[in-house]
């Protein structure tokens, strides 16, 4: 079978007669891109493919190399080398597995052409599981399968640590349970020998129910702490799990925001840690309470009458082997009933958040078309579902029915033959209550527990994570501003540069303008300056510090960020504005408003600064948010400033407040702005023109004009598209 | 642009370079073909773009192009669509929030790992699924009623 095989850096004495491979990399497509294998050989002088066999089917030599690139195709990628006579030759194809690889080898490949030193990170991953062969959901990731669940129980137990007296005292209060259970079939077995039969001793009839009763009380006291007591401890360890997930999601690097939707993101914090709460509230009491007493009346049967204890407990294991073997594919189907409910619940979510649309577009029919398609599927999973679920648990119920058939057959028979006491008889019975009820259920436990364990894993996956590097919290460092970017290079998916090879300064208090087209890297370059992300290759410094060595958060405290739609949070407008500096003194936060346009309108609401923004800041209008977001960045204060498309929504008036309000905010500030509309960045003091993630020009706006280049250009295009509005002239 | 399909020569110039030429009035030397719709008309619809991306021509579909122009056409494609279609299902399995599978498609068969099944199973249709797996590649069953029934029943049991 073939498998996406996974580059490597090879022993090069093991496949080559060439001593000096530099680089070798497996492609998981064939000449005819079937997936299969071609190699990729890298010496020093030479890039050669060779076929399966290690036919050599291309060379080419290094000297004639000019450039190499990784060409993304759809669903894959290319290796493309452009020879110094600007020829482009495509010489192998690969899937989106190995993208990244090659794109590292194609660099590699571009700095032994031009004789520099050889930086490439090829080292092998796995993709395969050692122990048991699976792929593994990510390179050099745990495997699901193999993961030690032990361990993981271990772990999540540990959560558990620091309630150690009451975990401790809840297995006391199982263990009393349980021994309270087994009494009053022991109980009756007395009354019916020493009482019932003798028909006198009535005396010790009164003691027993006193004790039973006894016993009763108790047990109900037992069972009333141990429940609340359980209650208590999984909440609190849920509490727990929920703060340490939810505290490790924040400190994650934005890629893996970037990777998952925010729903799955949410799932972990919610459905994941419940699951595990549940098993940890449910699963592991009953488990607890369930095993002892199961182990306990086995032993008392076998002590009362061991002939009649195999016998009555034959059906035991065949009920347990039933449960296991439907268990699993029932668990599969109720699996898909959950996928048919996200499926249904993600349509009802969109209709209705568009229902506005719905209703223009007059498409309620339609909409109740796709409505009832998701419906009948859900409907037809559960019916399936419950339907093999109902047939089971019938067919559980019938052999646990013929256990207490066969305790009466074989009780019977010992009874009337005078071998077994009907109190004998009674007490097993009795007991036998006890051991069919929770065995049903028993098959349930490995699933939930492997459930359980498999959230617990995806739990450790988030909280396992490398998060940002915040360097020393405690240090504190005053930026003045100045930002250098140095031959950074940089690429979301680092198959594909956005990026590649940028080189400005800007000073402390200068204003620079990003210009391109869309897709030219412009809100990239806002990204690392936030770092958010961070370079791939080249260094970004602040105040000629390589800014990873200023710690993240004083540097994020005194980065700035508006942006084009700004993210309010539900709250009052004074909440929002001072969010970046809480406890800010009601009168600062007037000012700041006033200087960003937004005092007017809010003291026009009628609870002015106590109006609720709403979900999002849904409740105000897209002007108004901005003019927030601007009044927050006021107050923040910080020394540099990110501007991306900040008036591109709104319409012209508004666009006049704002830009008022930004000439106020960027003042003194080392300011990177974004315009969809060029002319709004005149009055910066430097443009830097982008063009396929490469800085193209670089100037005032005026230098750029006269030059007549890519900037130039681009505002004609846009002159001849829209009339240019003139708003950069506005006074601060 | 309005440009008659008959004019249009494909041809490979040189040996990797998609070369197309309109007549005796214009050339390009370096031409991408790209589906408008490749999942919705997998062949029809073919737009041909220069190496800046700008169309040249919007093809209905290949079939108006000589035999040379269709050949050279549909190698690029190939070259450049490194998606897959399953044939047929070999085997699936859930475990642990991951599902395994083993297909085979028009490439050869592959093994692949897909992930939160609600993002990464979709349906475009009630019949036609596509699973992204764990790598962002993407496989597609256009009618999965066309499946043998042993491949279906693993849809059926996972989806």
């Amino acid at each position: 079978m073939t498998n996406p095989i996974n580059p490597s850096l090879l022993d090069p004495d093991q496949t080559t007669a060439s001593s000096d491979i530099l680089i070798q990399l497996e492609a998981d497509l064939d000449a005819n891109f079937d997936y299969g294998h071609q190699t990729l050989e890298v010496t020093s002088g030479v890039v050669r493919i060779l076929e399966k066999g290690g036919v050599e089917v291309l060379r080419i030599p290094m000297t004639e190399i000019a450039s190499a690139r990784n060409e993304p195709l759809v669903g894959g990628g290319r290796l493309e080398l452009t020879t110094k006579l600007g020829e482009i030759i495509p010489i192998i194809s690969y899937t989106h597995t190995l993208g990244a690889k090659f794109s590292e080898a194609a660099r590699g490949i571009e700095q032994l052409a031009q004789g520099k030193e050889l930086l490439v990170n090829l080292k092998r991953e796995l993709t395969r599981c050692i122990k048991c062969g699976r792929l593994l959901p990510e390179a050099d990731g745990v495997c699901p399968a193999c993961v030690d669940r032990g361990k993981t129980l271990i772990r999540i137990l540990r959560f558990v640590a620091p309630y150690k007296k009451q975990a401790i005292f809840l297995t006391v209060l199982s263990f009393c349970t349980t021994l309270m259970n087994l009494t009053p079939p022991y109980i009756q077995g007395r009354l019916i020998r020493e009482v019932f039969e003798k028909k006198t001793n009535l005396p010790l009839l009164w003691q027993l129910i006193g004790v039973w009763i006894l016993i009763a009380i108790l047990g109900t006291v037992v069972n009333i702490t141990r429940d609340r007591l359980t209650a208590w401890l999984s909440g609190n360890v849920a509490a727990d799990l929920r703060s340490t997930v939810y505290r490790a999601i924040e400190f994650l690097q934005l890629t893996f925001f970037d990777k998952k939707q925010v729903g799955a993101i949410a799932s972990r914090v919610t459905s994941d840690t419940d699951r595990v709460w549940g098993f940890l509230v449910e699963g592991v009491p009953y488990f607890l309470l369930n095993g002892l007493t199961l182990i306990g009346v086995v032993g008392v049967l076998i002590f009362i009458n061991p002939l009649m204890a195999a016998v009555i407990l034959a059906p035991v294991p065949i009920v347990t082997f039933i449960g296991v073997a439907f268990w699993k594919g029932q668990s599969q189907l109720f699996h898909r009933v959950g996928q048919k409910w996200a499926r249904f619940h993600n349509h009802l979510n969109e209709s209705l958040h568009g229902i506005r649309v719905v209703k223009a577009f007059a498409k309620e029919d339609g909409e109740f078309t796709k409505f009832q398609q998701r419906n009948h599927e859900l409907r037809n999973a559960g019916v399936h579902a419950d339907a093999r679920w109902f047939t089971i648990f019938g067919g559980m119920i019938f052999f646990t029915t013929v256990g207490t058939v066969l305790c009466w057959a074989m009780g019977g028979y010992l009874v009337a033959s005078g071998k077994l006491a009907l109190s004998e008889f009674w007490m097993m019975q009795a007991y036998l209550s006890l051991v069919y009820g929770p065995l049903q259920w028993f098959a349930a436990v490995n699933n939930w527990f492997s459930r359980a364990m498999a959230g617990a894993e995806r739990i450790f996956e988030v909280t396992d994570m490398e998060p940002e590097s915040y360097g020393d919290r405690a240090k504190r460092i005053d930026i003045t501003g100045e930002v250098e970017f140095d031959h950074v290079r940089f690429g979301y998916d680092k198959s594909n540069p956005v990026l590649k090879d940028i080189c400005f300064t800007a000073k402390p208090g200068e204003m620079i303008g990003l210009v391109g087209k869309s897709g030219a890297g412009k809100s990239t370059t806002i990204n690392l300056i936030g770092r958010f992300y961070e370079p791939d290759a080249g260094l970004i410094k602040v105040d000629g510090v390589n800014y990873k060595d200023i710690p993240l958060q004083d540097l994020r405290e005194q980065i700035g960020i508006v942006l084009q739609e700004p993210f309010l949070f539900n709250g009052t407008i004074a909440e929002n504005i001072s969010y970046g500096k809480p406890g800010a003194s009601f009168e600062d936060i007037v000012a700041a408003s006033r200087a960003a346009n937004a005092h007017d309108f809010i003291i026009g609401k009628a609870d002015g600064y106590d109006s609720m923004v709403g979900e999002r800041g849904a409740k105000l209008s897209g002007g108004e948010r901005q003019r927030v977001s601007i009044a927050r960045a006021i107050l923040h204060n910080p020394r540099i400033l990110i501007l991306d498309e900040a008036t591109s929504s709104v319409d012209i008036e508004t666009e006049k407040k704002i830009q008022e309000a930004i000439q106020r905010l960027v003042a003194g500030r080392t300011t990177f702005a974004i315009a969809h509309r060029l002319s709004t960045l005149k009055n910066a003091d430097r443009l830097i023109v982008l063009d396929r993630g490469e800085i193209a020009e670089m100037g005032t706006h005026e230098e750029l004009m006269d030059k007549k280049g890519v900037f130039y250009k681009l505002v004609q295009t846009q002159t001849a598209i829209n009339e240019i509005i003139e708003l950069g002239t506005i006074n601060a | 642009m309005s440009i008659e399909t008959s004019k249009l020569k494909i041809f490979h110039e040189p040996k990797d370079r998609l070369r197309l030429t309109v007549g005796d009035e214009k050339s390009y030397p370096t031409v991408v073909p790209r589906w408008a719709s490749p999942i919705s008309y997998p062949s029809r619809y073919l737009s041909l773009t220069d190496a800046k991306g700008t169309e040249i021509v919007l093809l209905d579909d290949t079939s108006g192009l000589d035999e040379e122009s269709r050949k050279a056409v549909e190698f690029e494609v190939k070259k450049r669509y490194l998606t897959s279609t399953i044939h047929k299902i070999i085997h699936a399995k859930v475990e642990f929030g991951a599902t395994y599978w083993s297909v085979l498609t028009e490439r050869g068969e592959r093994d692949l790992v897909t992930q939160s099944l609600q993002e990464n199973a979709q349906w475009l249709a009630p019949n036609h699924l596509v699973l992204l797996d764990v790598d962002g590649n993407r496989f597609e069953i256009p009618d999965i009623t066309a499946l043998d029934p042993k491949s279906t029943q693993f849809i059926a049991q996972i989806l």
